[in-house]
């Protein structure tokens, strides 16, 4: 809501400053979004009559224009159609900066001198009207005033962000009266109290309202004899001042008086009504009408319309027809001052697309009590600007306007509600202030009448509220409540959360966080079989783009979006990892939403030493494959197995593992393949791991038990034997613990070496064979024979020979 | 023997120059100058060598020795790295760290973690609930009916008629409500989401709800724990202000702004001149929320709150364009 400073001053003696009634405006719950001081920059912008015109010499458009400007003469060339003399105008004198940047120098002009500059409105950036060339002032004003206090332009523009509950302060006059509250004054309208009721006797015209409830008023008035016009300046003006585009006489009325009073008004060419008739009724199916947009809108039987005998001549409360439009001909005119039902017309102009000035007011509900009064004051300004005479009488249909109940407020509630201490008399003096009538009740209750252009006041806390808000929010004293001492819960799942992100950051990796909705093609680009579940999605039904268009089932796309970014920026050491959550979609109810853990790394394995110490090695599986030993460990899972597979939809052949656990897959991670690297725009090797946090987070953490150290030493034997290839490394290991001679204590991996002397398809493998003993000191026999026996099983299980040094 | 000493010689060298750790230190040590070790072994076959012979070679077999024990002492500082052996060539300090693996939590879950520890510390529970969320908990039970204009504040992402994006995580206040009675603390952390894309709104971002119930809870308390937030949030001296505003679940309801931490009040282009930012939604939670969980507004009363982790973080390190958060270049991630 925009209005100026000298508007609202109209209205209200008010001895404040713009920006200090900003603040108070602001610090009262109508935040003031701007302040803008109004025609600035039109100094050296001069009143001044043109005494002579004469041709340019050498220019066939232009002419040389004699100006007086008070007491100086000025030579001025100009292009203007209605440069003539006799005209007063507006001229920029050489010194002058206009609102478009452009400096008035004195200058020569096709050879000619030109001393100033005679500007249109547009120039000096009052209005956008250009057309009919420079300004065209009263002729009355003495030339050489500045032309800001000529006419009156100096003011300041306010522009405030209501909320949805102040629909009163959608007017200038709803404004006032709240600053009213600053200065201790009321203020004064130009209509105000009741007015004589309209009879409806004898009109040539009927008015008939299909439902109250959808239109509880509609007053409607006729005015003949209009002369449709330019609006005079002070009208202009205030339109101007606020943004609006001045129309014609009688739309700026119907404007002005909106603005004045938030009641929106619909003027229509009363000759364009078929039979005289207004009916206000619901639409039927497959009726149309064109807009004064100039669009043609499908109505459905939800929306109002306002109808002649024949056909809809407006959207009820959101904009009118072509059809029965106002134009320079019309000479009658049907006015009408209605108040529509809030919801009826949001959904209309939900379903249109269609916001306006009145469907914006009429969503947020417009005081019924307002109708008659705007009526009255716009049928007054049309008398006096247009020379139009009202037909007396008129309809002023109220069926659906209910009374209102009075509200108890109890003194003790206010007060434990706010934590202040008032009596019943300040409360009842500061509602007052806005004009709330209260009275103070034997029972220390107040009795709210709630005045009528209050409509958002309807229960005891909205008064509390307009106390709290009167007594100023920063005058209530602070305190800590007292609230009995208690041990929250903690979400076990939030825990583990964190702990894992503790984890993941230990280990070098960057947190990550990715919109929850996703494009539907990243499951092409992960090249996903046709049936897979992530394929499975909830669409949103607005997305702001294709590539926002699906909730995630899965975290990886996003990451792998980042590591492109990221390599893109020449960043191609990547470590990241996002803790989210993906959706699977349950039928028609709420998706079902799991966290997954999933994590990306890619290039150097040391990312952030240099290479003089490390070379420049890149991390392969077997660094994610620590990642994921470090989660296991870190969470006490050591149930989860590793499962080599080679079925991984979007991971290189024989680098990918599974995570698994009581025949359930809680995870996975591997090499992506190069083809999905590809997709993704990743020239380098990518390694992926993801895992499934509700399957996690449900399995029971092993109970730390702590194990006494060990006193006596143990011993270390090596084991080195060659294998065939195709031997695994890992089974070699899980056998010596599997054949569970009690001195092993731990059997370590050493070295995997191919090449001579073995021949081609062999490998040997060196393992390290910890033994210990708890109570005593191991001999070379002891652990020999123990020793022999591993050497033995393991030679004959895996076709083994003994590899000779 | 001579041959065999230099042999020995020769090959201890390499070994020792192989030596990259303790163990093969050790190794070697054992292997070569051990009790047992192949020196010991050399030297016993001196007994074996003509006498004449015996004081060179049991000089050279001395020499061969303290070399080896020289070097080896020299690879032992060396590996060790500090204690450089004298003459050795000195460390060139100069060189980088070997930077042990590091990452960092993303800015907001720094900001979003600070924020649930203060509050934690205060006694609320936490408590997080889905992002896809019925339209009756995101707005009906929060006293929006449909076809309310203070729907317009929320620009909101469908997945049909009835199931939406939540646009705040208030929908836990209810759901929190509804499944326990009063005194009741808890914070409600989040992802939110709006259909909105500026350098000031990306469309999904995080937001903590707060909320407390009891009886004879009141305005001065809201503003008291507020109060205590922001000063343990940002700095003890922050200048706090209470403004009116709507909120459908809540009356009163405010906006919190504190004193601009950019310019100190002095007025800039972050808080548009004002010297103050807007950080806060707050309210007394109104008695048509309560009705809808089966409270007593008679008998209970309560406050909540909202604020964005985005401009919080945004404010405290002083971030410029808020997709920046979720553009997730280490360059940006590594700063905080």
């Amino acid at each position: 809501m925009k209005f100026t400073l000298n508007w609202l001053k109209q209205y209200l003696d008010l001895d404040l400053t713009a920006t200090e009634l900003a603040d108070r405006l602001t610090m009262a719950g109508l935040e003031v979004e701007a302040v803008e001081p109004l025609f600035v920059g039109l100094d050296l912008v001069k009143v001044g009559r043109v005494t002579a015109v004469a041709p340019h010499p050498n220019a066939d458009k232009l002419v040389l224009c004699t100006v007086e400007v008070g007491a100086e003469t000025r030579r001025v060339v100009c292009g203007a159609p209605n440069a003539r003399p006799g005209l007063v105008t507006a001229i920029a004198l050489p010194g002058a900066v206009l609102p478009s940047g452009m400096t008035i120098r004195i200058s020569k002009i096709r050879g000619e001198i030109s001393e100033g500059m005679l500007c249109s409105e547009k120039e000096l950036g009052i209005s956008e009207a250009h057309q009919g060339g420079i300004m065209e002032l009263s002729a009355d004003l003495a030339s050489g005033r500045d032309l800001v206090e000529a006419l009156e332009l100096a003011d300041t523009m306010i522009e405030v962000d209501l909320t949805p509950n102040r629909a009163d302060c959608a007017s200038v006059i709803g404004l006032a009266r709240e600053a009213g509250s600053f200065v201790g004054r009321h203020l004064t309208a130009p209509i105000a109290g009741e007015l004589p009721a309209l009879t409806s006797a004898n009109l040539p015209f009927v008015v008939q309202v299909q439902a109250a409830a959808d239109c509880p008023r509609y007053v409607a008035r006729l005015l003949k004899g209009v002369t449709i016009g330019p609006s005079p300046w002070w009208l202009r003006r205030r339109l101007l001042a606020v943004g609006q585009r001045p129309i014609n006489n009688v739309v700026d009325i119907t404007n002005f008086v909106m603005l004045e009073y938030g009641q929106p008004l619909h003027a229509f060419d009363f000759a364009c009504l078929a039979g005289g008739r207004v009916e206000v009724r619901r639409a039927m199916a497959g009726e149309q009408l064109q807009t004064l947009d100039g669009v043609t809108r499908d109505l459905n039987p939800e929306m109002l319309l306002i109808c002649d005998a024949e056909k809809p001549v407006a959207v009820a409360g959101v904009m009118g027809g072509a059809n029965s439009e106002v134009h320079p001909a019309t000479t009658e005119v049907l006015l009408e001052s209605a108040c529509f039902n809030p919801m009826s017309v949001r959904r209309t102009s939900r379903v249109l697309g269609l916001g306006t000035e009145a469907s914006y007011r009429f969503e947020r509900g417009v005081d019924p009590q307002l109708a008659p009064q705007a009526m009255e004051r716009a049928v007054r300004l049309l008398c006096e600007i247009t020379g139009a005479t009202a037909v007396p009488g008129g309809v002023d249909y109220r069926e659906g306007v209910k009374p209102r109940p009075t509200i108890t407020m109890r003194v003790t509630r206010t007060n434990d509600l706010l934590g202040l201490n008032l009596d019943a008399d300040t409360i009842v003096r500061h509602l007052a202030s806005i004009e709330i009538p209260a009275v103070k009740q034997a029972d220390e209750t107040i009795a709210v009448a709630p005045p009528s252009f209050r409509i958002d006041l309807e229960r005891e806390i909205d008064l509390v509220e307009e106390v709290a808000r009167l007594v100023g929010y920063n005058d209530i004293p602070t305190s800590l409540p007292m609230v009995p001492m208690c041990f929250p819960e903690q979400d076990a799942a939030r825990l583990m959360r964190k702990r894992l992100a503790g984890i993941m950051i230990a280990l070098g990796f960057y947190e990550a966080i990715n919109y929850s909705f996703v494009g539907a093609r990243h499951c092409d680009m992960l090249g996903l079989a046709a049936g897979h579940a992530a394929r499975c999605c909830v669409p949103l039904l607005n997305p702001l783009g294709e590539d926002q268009g699906v909730m995630r089932t899965m975290l990886l796309p996003g990451l792998l979006e980042n590591v492109r970014r990221n390599i893109n920026f020449q960043t191609t050491d990547v470590r990241l990892f996002e803790i989210g959550k993906v959706f699977h979609p349950v039928g028609d109810a709420q998706p079902h939403e799991k966290m997954h853990l999933t994590a990306v790394l890619t290039g150097r394995r040391k990312p952030r030493s240099p290479v003089v110490h490390f070379g420049g090695a890149l991390v392969d599986i077997f660094d994610a494959k620590g990642v994921v030993d470090a989660i296991l460990d870190g969470c006490r899972l050591p149930q989860l197995a590793f499962v080599p597979a080679s079925d991984g939809e979007i991971a290189a052949p024989d680098q990918f593992i599974r995570l698994m656990v009581d025949g359930q897959e809680a995870g996975q991670f591997g090499q992506l393949s190069l083809k999905v690297a590809k997709e993704f725009g990743i020239k380098q090797p990518l390694f992926y791991l993801d895992i499934d946090l509700e399957v996690l987070s449900g399995l029971p953490p092993a109970v730390i038990q702590c194990l006494p150290l060990a006193r006596f030493p143990a011993v270390r034997w090596d084991l080195a034997v060659v294998v065939a290839e195709e031997v695994r490394a890992g089974d070699l290991v899980a056998a010596i613990y599997a054949a569970a001679e009690p001195l092993v204590e731990k059997v370590e991996l050493f070295d995997i070496y191919r090449g001579k002397p073995m021949e081609k398809g062999r490998k040997s493998v060196a393992l390290s064979l910890t033994y210990r003993a708890n109570e005593r000191t191991l001999d070379d026999a002891t652990v020999g024979a123990v020793h022999t026996r591993l050497t033995d099983m393991i030679l004959t299980r895996f076709k083994a020979r003994l590899r000779e040094v | 023997m001579e041959a065999e000493l230099h042999r020995l010689q020769t090959e201890a060298r390499a070994a020792l120059t192989a030596s990259v750790n303790a163990l093969g230190l050790e190794a070697f040590r054992v292997k070569y100058l051990g009790r047992k070790g192949l020196f010991t072994t050399v030297m016993r076959a001196l007994g074996d060598v003509p006498v004449a012979e015996r004081p060179r070679l049991g000089k050279l077999a001395n020499d061969v020795r303290q070399e080896l024990e020289e070097a080896f002492a020299a690879r032992e500082a060396e590996l060790a790295g500090s204690q450089m052996a004298v003459g050795a060539p000195r460390s060139d300090l100069t060189l980088p760290g070997r930077l042990a693996p590091f990452g960092k939590s993303h800015p907001v879950t720094q900001v979003m973690e600070e924020v649930c520890a203060i509050f934690e510390g205060l006694g609320f529970a936490v408590a997080e609930g889905p992002d896809v969320e019925l339209d009756y908990y995101n707005f009906e039970a929060l006293n929006i009916p449909p076809h309310h204009p203070a729907r317009d504040m929320h620009d909101t992402f469908y997945v049909s008629d009835s199931v939406l994006l939540r646009t705040h995580t208030s929908p836990m206040q209810v759901r929190a409500m509804q499944k326990a009675a009063p005194p009741l603390r808890m914070i409600a952390p989040g992802k939110v989401y709006r259909c909105d894309s500026d350098i000031t709104h990306t469309p999904m971002f995080h937001q903590v709800e707060g909320f407390l119930v009891d009886r004879k809870v009141s305005f001065g308390d809201l503003k008291g724990v507020l109060s205590v937030f922001i000063a343990k949030m940002f700095d003890k001296k922050t200048p706090i202000r209470f403004r009116p505003s709507f909120f459908p679940f809540t009356e009163p309801s405010a906006e919190v702004d504190i004193g601009c931490v950019i310019c100190k009040g002095e007025g800039c282009r972050v808080c548009k001149k004002t010297g103050w930012l807007e950080i806060l939604g707050a309210g007394l939670i109104d008695p048509a929320v309560f009705k809808m969980v089966g409270y007593d507004p008679d008998a209970y009363t309560g406050f909540a709150f909202g604020l964005g982790m985005e401009r919080i973080a945004m404010l405290k390190y002083g971030i410029t364009d808020i997709r920046m958060f979720y553009e997730n270049d280490l360059r940006f991630l590594s700063q905080f």
